[in-house]
């Protein structure tokens, strides 16, 4: 039973990286290649707080954040008007630098020993996990929540302009740069936060859990589900992580000689499942949404056709 | 409201492209930039909105309370200040709406912060107002979806500069790629501005009868120099003009 809340909290902090990244992404057109690394600065730096300096975990937890924060306007500044495959590359190397400086810096990271231990919030309550998973999930929720609002509103309009065509957005006045980098910072955090809240779920943290596999899982699941689509990043992970990692993995009668191939199996299956999408359904399972609240005139055709050609 | 350039030059490789000793553009209202093929004309709107850096010179915008320097700001910073310019070639927000399009043009950047995530309503009465009612002026396939057509696209890009009534608008080639009563609608609307005192225009175009037609003062640019500037009247009749542009 523990080990299944276990799943589900991991399945929920998948969600609210890969619904960060529809807001980079399938928003913005923001190619972030490095969520990994943005979460996994926030693991090790909540880890590092909490363990070597005896932060709280919530206080540590933000200030981790606004680490990520930090860095993350500095690599902003950096490489965000530069082309789609900079940003890629740049963003790809940046979680590379910080698995690596997690294994290097020993004297606070412990290195590959291992980091830990972690315990959750809430004293000594016997279904701590639990309610630490109702933490997550509201924090999830949240998170789809607003960025169904911000799809929805004059800022998210502007982003969508912005992805579409940014040197015609700046010729109507709209600060193309400021919103990327702000957007970005803002959502990297989160993911960075993210990190911070899955500390506790891991307990102990080794360098193991900043490899790069992180990044694509959520890729795949954001394109699998829908990039452009709000619940898109949810029905991904669903479809993924949800299907291979708990369902298969717990609950298939899957005999021990060939348990050992499941992973392959499932990395087949993503790759199958990810050509299949991009060759006959390239905006994802959910394809692309459109604003909700549509105004007065949109939503009555009234007598158009009649004019047309008039 | 005026826009002055001073030496102002751009060079590709050491071809000179535009050398101008000086000029002022919205002086007189509804303005028109004429010149034959390569002449510079496009280079000189580029230049104009930050978009092209010049090789040297200056460009000024004054705006009543005083004048802004143009050459260090960005160019969603020139637009703020209130200078607009309609392309050459098509351009657009392929996920947006005509009318989300106009909505996003009139929306000021101020009203698109985080803020705006809450709002209740996503666009004030008076924006919905003002964009139906320029979409009503024009026979849109399907006014309330997408640009269909290159034409429609086109049409859009103007109407996203002309609802958000810049203090200056540079119109580059608006009769490219529209039909002839689209064009005079378009016209219409921006001579009613005009006059309105809403904003003033250049408008560069190889359509010599709407220049004739519409302006109240002619530019004629050539190998990258201001030859000859007037009422319609005096261009149409002067000599260099004739010369170098109509072929007389």
């Amino acid at each position: 039973m523990d080990y299944l809340i276990f799943s589900f909290s991991l399945m929920l902090v998948y969600i609210g990286l890969a619904q960060l990244l529809h807001v980079q992404f399938g928003l913005l057109g923001i190619p972030n290649f490095g969520v990994v690394g943005f979460w996994g600065l926030g693991l090790y730096g909540t880890g590092v707080l909490y363990v070597s300096y005896d932060v709280p975990l919530v206080p540590a937890i933000i200030v981790a954040s606004l680490i990520v924060a930090v860095v993350s306007y500095v690599l902003a500044s950096m490489v965000l008007q530069r082309s789609g495959q900079a940003i890629l590359a740049a963003t790809l190397a940046f979680a590379a630098m910080v698995a690596t400086l997690v294994v290097t810096e020993k004297q606070l990271t412990n290195g590959v020993q291992g980091l830990g231990t972690i315990g959750f919030p809430f004293g000594d309550l016997a279904s701590r996990n639990v309610v630490y998973f109702g933490v997550l999930l509201a924090v999830v929720v949240a998170l789809i929540w607003v960025s169904a609002k911000l799809r929805d509103s004059r800022m998210g309009r502007m982003m969508i302009a912005i992805r579409d065509n940014e040197e015609l957005a700046a010729s109507l006045g709209k600060d193309t740069a400021g919103t990327k980098r702000t957007v970005f910072v803002v959502t990297c955090a989160l993911m960075g936060l993210l990190g911070g809240l899955t500390a506790p779920l891991h307990q102990f943290l080794v360098p193991y859990h900043l490899a790069p596999s992180l990044t694509f899982a959520v890729w795949i699941a954001l394109v699998l589900g829908g990039k452009s689509h709000n619940l898109g990043a949810m029905i991904g992970v669903f479809a993924t992580f949800g299907l291979f990692d708990i369902l298969i993995e717990t609950y298939a009668p899957v005999p021990a000689e060939q348990a050992i191939m499941l992973p392959n199996f499932k990395l087949f299956c993503y790759g199958v499942l990810l050509v299949m999408i991009i060759m006959f359904r390239p905006a994802g399972m959910l394809g692309e949404d459109r604003p909700r609240h549509r105004a007065r005139a949109d939503a009555a055709p009234a007598n158009d056709t009649a004019v047309k050609e008039g | 409201m005026k826009l002055e350039a001073e030496n102002l030059t751009k060079a590709y490789h050491q071809h000179e492209v535009v050398n101008i000793d000086k000029v002022a553009f919205g002086a007189k209202g509804l303005e028109g930039l004429i010149g034959p093929n390569g002449a510079g004309k496009s280079t000189l709107m580029g230049l104009l909105t930050r978009r092209i850096a010049p090789t040297s010179g200056r460009i000024r915008l004054d705006v009543g309370s005083g004048s802004r320097e143009l050459n260090p700001l960005k160019s969603h910073e020139v637009a703020r200040i209130g200078l607009i310019k309609t392309n050459q070639r098509i351009q657009g927000f392929d996920s947006l709406t005509i009318r989300d399009s106009l909505r996003l043009a009139v929306t000021s950047p101020r009203s698109e912060g985080f803020m705006s995530i809450f709002a209740g309503e996503r666009d004030p009465e008076d924006v919905e107002e003002r964009v139906s009612r320029l979409i009503e002026a024009f026979p849109f396939t399907d006014r309330n979806g997408y640009a269909r057509s290159g034409g429609e696209k086109k049409l859009v890009d103007i109407l996203r500069c002309l609802i958000a009534e810049p203090r200056l608008l540079l119109m580059d080639e608006p009769t490219a790629g529209l039909p002839d009563d689209i064009t005079r609608t378009v016209m219409d609307i921006v001579r009613q501005k005009v006059a309105d005192g809403k904003m003033r225009v250049v408008v560069v175009e190889h359509d010599l009868p709407l220049i004739w037609e519409y302006c109240d003062y002619v530019h004629f640019l050539s190998e990258g120099s201001i030859l000859f500037e007037g009422a319609p009247e005096e261009v149409k009749s002067n000599r260099v003009v004739a010369e170098k542009y109509m072929g007389v």
